[in-house]
């Protein structure tokens, strides 16, 4: 096991709280959405140190795909938050 | 000593991803949770990138980094603004001041 895969595996911690935020009961439509983002960008850097760890190139556009769709997906979440969900 | 860096430079990543990440389960107002975006859209991933340009230089890897880390760069502060506005249209209809926030331009 290498430090990337040293630091993938510590960092996959933070997707914890994430969970927890987004699915627990008293969290507000809102606070699940930003908890959807935040961890978009925890996996993105996943991607990322899971490459590198792995040798696997392919990996790092799985990293820049995620990258770009975690804004399309974000930008449609919240302009539905806004008035309709 | 190249290793040392890579393992430094990652540990901060690691680190304010988990502060951001646990910060969002300690505070319970949703504005306070925006604030927490910030960094690890723009901190970790700066950290993580240059790690990973130490170890690749500006190899196809090492481009391929930057350009993942740059949209997320990019991209986090115009995701915090969206959601923050869809957040204060949710609470107050609409997304103007209210009448006590009006700045008074003079």
């Amino acid at each position: 096991m290498n430090v990337w895969l040293i630091a993938t595996t510590v960092l996959l911690l933070s997707l914890v709280p994430c969970g927890l935020v987004c699915f627990g009961a008293d969290s507000s439509p809102i606070d699940r959405l930003i908890s959807f983002e935040l961890a978009s960008g925890i996996n993105t850097i996943l991607f990322l140190l899971l490459a590198q760890g792995f040798g696997r190139d392919v990996y790092f556009d799985l990293a820049l795909a995620l990258a770009l769709l975690s804004l399309a997906g974000g930008l449609v979440f919240s302009h539905f938050m806004e008035r309709w969900v | 000593m190249r290793d040392v860096v890579i393992a430094v430079l990652l540990l901060g990543a690691v680190a304010v991803e988990l502060a951001c990440a646990l910060a969002l389960l300690v505070v319970k107002d949703s504005f306070d949770r925006l604030h927490f975006l910030g960094p690890a859209a723009t901190l970790g991933p700066v950290l993580v990138v240059t790690a990973l340009v130490v170890e690749n230089a500006l190899s196809t890897n090492g481009v391929k980094a930057i350009l993942a880390g740059g949209l997320l760069l990019l991209t986090g502060p115009i995701l915090t603004h969206a959601t923050a506005r869809a957040a204060r249209v949710r609470q107050f209809g609409h997304w103007e001041p209210l009448p006590f926030e009006e700045v008074d331009q003079d």
